[in-house]
């Protein structure tokens, strides 16, 4: 495209700045806050510089820590979560990448409508049945049915990938006597490896950032670290300081992996469908 | 032969049955009890057969249709303005000046938040006082309600829609950008040969070739927000009284506040139906011809 003129360029990085002030400042925002003394919370005119006081991480996370044991939990239920939905969607994807059969395309749009059902709707009866089976605030209950999420999801961002792998190469490896599932093995798991990566990385993500089942099916002990940082709201008010001392700290994970994903955040947003 | 035919099936059959047992069992649990009398508070389990009664009560108890109103309008105008602010800022980026890869790369970062984070960010900044947002904007005379923008009844529900479209515009402007790349740059060109101008450009070529792109994130996006809870819980709590109450808050309320378990299945499967009727309809009239 033509390049354009000196003003038409001021002009766009004006808007840009704009743009970036307008969402990125927010959340410098409150990461400033989670450094404020918890008294300086509401300063205003608002302070930039000021001398950072760590208390409200050493309250949350060390002493005495009541949202370390959160954090972990995340990472168990982010984990489980992601371990659990891979063969899962592994096998799904290779079959809808790598087979033409009829009703691809209904099974294909069956996938994506879980994705975008309400919630809501599953969790209330999860929460009843959680509790007759005995598994009332285990990790098992958020992992199992964050699958309702994680598997559709994850089925389509690693058909995307997997179709990428030339068949040729699949081919070959028949030719070479190998059957179907050795040249799964053998082929399409390590080509399609960085694809793999991705997908847990997403699904790790997106299983991170779920509040609505961690909510309904933990306990106080089994909680994830962002349903942790709705218990400061009190009925006398708002605990600022904590709360975004634990904010921050469950922002960090996805911030850091989206920026290592990159090139590749266009297509995990998009399920695949977006090449980006 | 045979074999092969059925081997797909074969692949595909752990992961659906897992997804159908966790989705048929809900919905049948739900639509059993909606039959049923049933409040968790005062028995363990269903007490009474009362036909039709809670499918009458949703609408007598709760504001079932309020909730609906605001859902739909929270949903159509939150994508909308996430589609135009999204696409205005994929052109900018489309300039490709210096810089624009490292302001890609930092613009995704509300999309990566938790929306309960979102939710806090916002109630920090609007704050009736002390917020810095409500400051800001009482500085430059714009008329602040005195309870705050999200204890206002008439703009709590406007001010949830805008942290949604805070969070979701940048999603919008790398996609679209992304679409823009992936138009061929010499069409683009032999329409500026033949005369035409960058609007032109852009409406008639851009924007028809961006279309597939734009309604599966419509689609997705549009559903998102209909179905969403976090931020409603931690902005408003479906507050004033039910003045952004949505249909996933309403459901939580009866179902996990009030624990009418059989009032809340009579509307799960209320909601059920709405959302498959809107997402049935989108993928007739969008993706009749769309090839995965």
């Amino acid at each position: 495209m033509r390049a354009p003129t000196r003003s038409g360029k001021i002009l766009v990085y004006a808007l840009m700045a704009l743009v970036m002030i307008f969402f990125l400042g927010p959340i410098l925002w409150f990461i400033l806050l989670a450094f404020r003394h918890p008294s300086d919370a509401y300063n205003l005119p608002p302070e930039f510089i000021f001398e950072p006081d760590l208390g409200n991480f050493i309250t949350t996370f060390v002493d005495p820590g009541n949202n370390a044991i959160q954090l972990v939990n995340s990472v168990v239920v982010s984990t489980g979560a992601t371990l659990l939905s891979l063969p899962f969607a592994l096998s799904a994807a290779y079959a809808l990448s790598r087979f033409a059969m009829r009703g691809k395309e209904f099974i294909m749009n069956w996938y994506i409508s879980l994705l975008i059902a309400p919630p809501i709707v599953f969790v209330i009866p999860y929460f009843i049945l959680m509790s007759w089976i005995g598994w009332a605030g285990s990790y098992q209950a958020m992992i199992l049915t964050l699958q309702t999420l994680a598997i559709p999801f994850s089925v389509w961002l690693l058909k995307s990938f997997m179709d990428e792998v030339p068949l040729d190469l699949e081919e070959a490896a028949w030719v070479d006597g190998a059957n179907r599932f050795a040249a799964f093995y053998r082929i399409i798991i390590p080509l399609a490896l960085p694809g793999i990566i991705v997908t847990s990385m997403f699904t790790f993500v997106f299983s991170w950032n779920n509040v609505l089942f961690p909510l309904v099916l933990s306990k106080q002990s089994t909680t994830t670290l962002p349903v942790g940082t709705i218990s400061f709201f009190a009925s006398t008010g708002i605990y600022w300081g904590h709360l975004a001392a634990t904010a921050v700290v469950a922002m960090l994970p996805p911030m850091l992996i989206f920026l290592v994903l990159g090139r590749y955040v266009v297509r995990g947003l998009t399920f695949g469908a977006v090449k980006g | 032969m045979k074999f092969r035919i059925r081997l797909p099936y074969l692949l595909l059959a752990p992961s659906i049955i897992v997804l159908l047992a966790l989705i048929l069992y809900p919905l049948g649990f739900a639509l059993r009890n909606s039959f049923w009398f049933w409040n968790l508070q005062t028995s363990p389990m269903p007490l009474y057969h009362s036909g039709l009664d809670n499918y009458r009560m949703v609408f007598q108890v709760t504001p079932f249709t309020e909730a609906l109103k605001n859902t739909v309008l929270l949903a159509g105008i939150g994508v909308f303005a996430q589609f135009w602010f999204g696409m205005g800022i994929a052109l900018l980026l489309y300039t490709h000046l210096r810089g624009m890869g490292l302001f890609r790369a930092l613009l995704i970062m509300p999309t990566t938040l938790a929306p309960v984070v979102a939710g806090f960010l916002f109630r920090y900044l609007l704050e009736p006082k002390g917020g810095v947002l409500t400051w800001l904007l009482q500085g430059i005379g714009f008329p602040v309600p005195p309870q705050g923008f999200l204890g206002n009844a008439n703009t709590a529900l406007f001010t949830i829609g805008v942290v949604d479209t805070w969070q979701w515009t940048p999603f919008f402007a790398i996609v679209l950008y992304a679409g823009l790349l992936s138009i061929s740059e010499e069409v683009l060109e032999a329409a500026l040969v033949d005369g035409a101008t960058r609007w032109r450009l852009f409406w008639s070529i851009s924007l028809p070739l961006l279309r597939p792109i734009a309604a599966f994130l419509v689609m997705i996006r549009f559903m998102q927000l209909f179905n969403s809870f976090d931020l409603v819980y931690v902005l408003t709590s479906g507050g004033p009284g039910t003045a952004s109450r949505t249909l996933s808050f309403n459901l939580y309320r009866e179902g996990l506040v009030n624990y009418n378990i059989g009032l809340t299945a009579a509307m799960t499967w209320l909601v059920a139906i709405i959302v498959s009727i809107i997402i049935n309809l989108y993928l007739f009239f969008i993706y009749r011809k769309r090839e995965w």
